[in-house]
């Protein structure tokens, strides 16, 4: 009716694109919401509890100790400080029976962090997961730069004695991989939103409020004030 | 003015468009830190925090794609807009109460060290987006769009030019 160009072809374009947008955004959308979410069939590694947010657990059997929280990234270099910082501290408590520890490995930072949380679960199925978790600090590599791939785990694990062909495997099939999604699905439910986040018997410590102060994370003896209380 | 309307409109449509679809992609590839970034702010209960975490980036890369290639422009404009007044609200209320966090725009998130907040320049950057969606509801017709007319004024001429 008027001069203006025919406006069927372009309304049924129009309908079409924006039929097509709406299909991508919402399949886009609810394939993401599930994909993260907790997965209870998924393969467990020893000592991991799905009672405690999927942690990887020492001395779960000890009652009327402190109980340490350690949500971390592999990848963060924060959590290598503070395993450099605390690290040897905790393990001390651990082999001395002195605190309940529970390791959460998550992985945000990227695919990296994936392969080395589910290399450290292979690792805890061969009783050596605290020496695979320093060894992966001490020599962090650069953020998603490629360097973390099956072959550097393996070599990792081979540095901290484990030589068996089923870490391997484990490793290289991600066996773990839907843990390493549950951990991260249990860090969004307890509201952990940077990393490392640690809490002491379900406290977070204090983080530090200034360049100068240290704040119960980096200072190795306000952690351990912390940890052993009062 | 009148002709430089439609390509002040392009501009718009490809900045604000653009923008969107960017930040858009880069959360939906890290869904963990999308979701982190939501929470950090304090605003929602965590488990609708974390379901908008994730729907949010999609959203976005809609409303971009749609902008860019000229669709609905007016409709997705308000969008983007009131998306971008909601994002200076939920940064102001942030830096008033004293947190601090990365504003997760893009892809990134969640606590930082109070050093490296960066909320007024996060906030005048959101304003411009606003504005611009604002100059897009005026001013829908733009130059290179695929939908040449605006919906809207398609039904009046129509419903106009029989009765008459």
């Amino acid at each position: 009716m008027s001069s203006k160009a025919p406006q069927g072809p372009d309304n049924v374009t129009r309908n079409l694109v924006i039929g097509m947008v709406v299909l991508v955004v919402a399949v886009g959308a609810i394939f993401s919401v599930i994909s993260n979410r907790e997965n209870t069939s998924a393969a467990l590694p020893s000592s991991v509890s799905q009672d405690e947010g999927y942690g990887i657990v020492f001395n779960g059997d000890l009652t009327g100790v402190p109980v340490i929280d350690i949500w971390e990234d592999f990848q963060c270099p924060v959590c290598a400080r503070f395993e450099q910082t605390n690290g040897d501290y905790i393990e001390k408590l651990i082999e001395e029976k002195k605190a309940k520890v529970v390791y959460h490995t998550l992985s945000f930072l990227g695919p990296e962090s994936v392969l080395a949380a589910n290399a450290a679960a292979c690792a805890s199925d061969e009783n050596k997961f605290l020496g695979f978790h320093k060894a992966f600090y001490q020599n962090l590599p650069a953020e998603n730069s490629g360097a973390v791939t099956t072959d550097y785990l393996v070599g990792l694990g081979q540095g901290v004695g484990i030589t068996s062909e089923k870490f391997k495997n484990c490793v290289a099939g991600l066996n773990y991989q839907g843990w390493v999604n549950n951990v991260a699905a249990a860090g969004s439910e307890k509201n952990v939103n940077s990393t490392p986040t640690v809490f002491i018997n379900g406290k977070e410590i204090r983080r530090a409020t200034s360049g100068t102060d240290l704040g119960e994370y980096f200072d190795p003896s306000a952690f351990a004030k912390a940890v052993e209380g009062k | 003015m009148k002709k430089a309307q439609p390509w002040i409109g392009l501009i718009a449509r490809l900045s604000l468009g653009g923008v969107l679809l960017y930040a858009g992609y880069l959360k939906a590839l890290t869904p963990d830190k999308s979701m982190m970034a939501v929470r950090a702010y304090e605003l929602l209960p965590i488990w609708l925090a974390n379901i908008f975490g994730v729907v949010l980036p999609w959203l976005e890369i809609g409303a971009g794609v749609l902008l860019i290639i000229g669709i609905a422009i007016r409709y997705v404009a308000i969008f983007g807009s009131a998306l971008m007044i909601t994002f200076v609200i939920a940064i102001s209320q942030a830096w008033a109460r004293g947190l601090s966090i990365d504003c997760g725009c893009f892809g990134d998130g969640g606590a930082i060290d109070p050093s490296q907040t960066k909320y007024l320049e996060t906030i005048l950057r959101d304003i411009g987006f606003a504005l611009l969606g604002f100059y897009l509801i005026r001013y829908p017709l733009t130059k290179f769009a695929l939908e040449k007319r605006e919906s809207r004024q398609e039904k009046p001429s129509h419903a106009l030019t029989p009765g008459e």
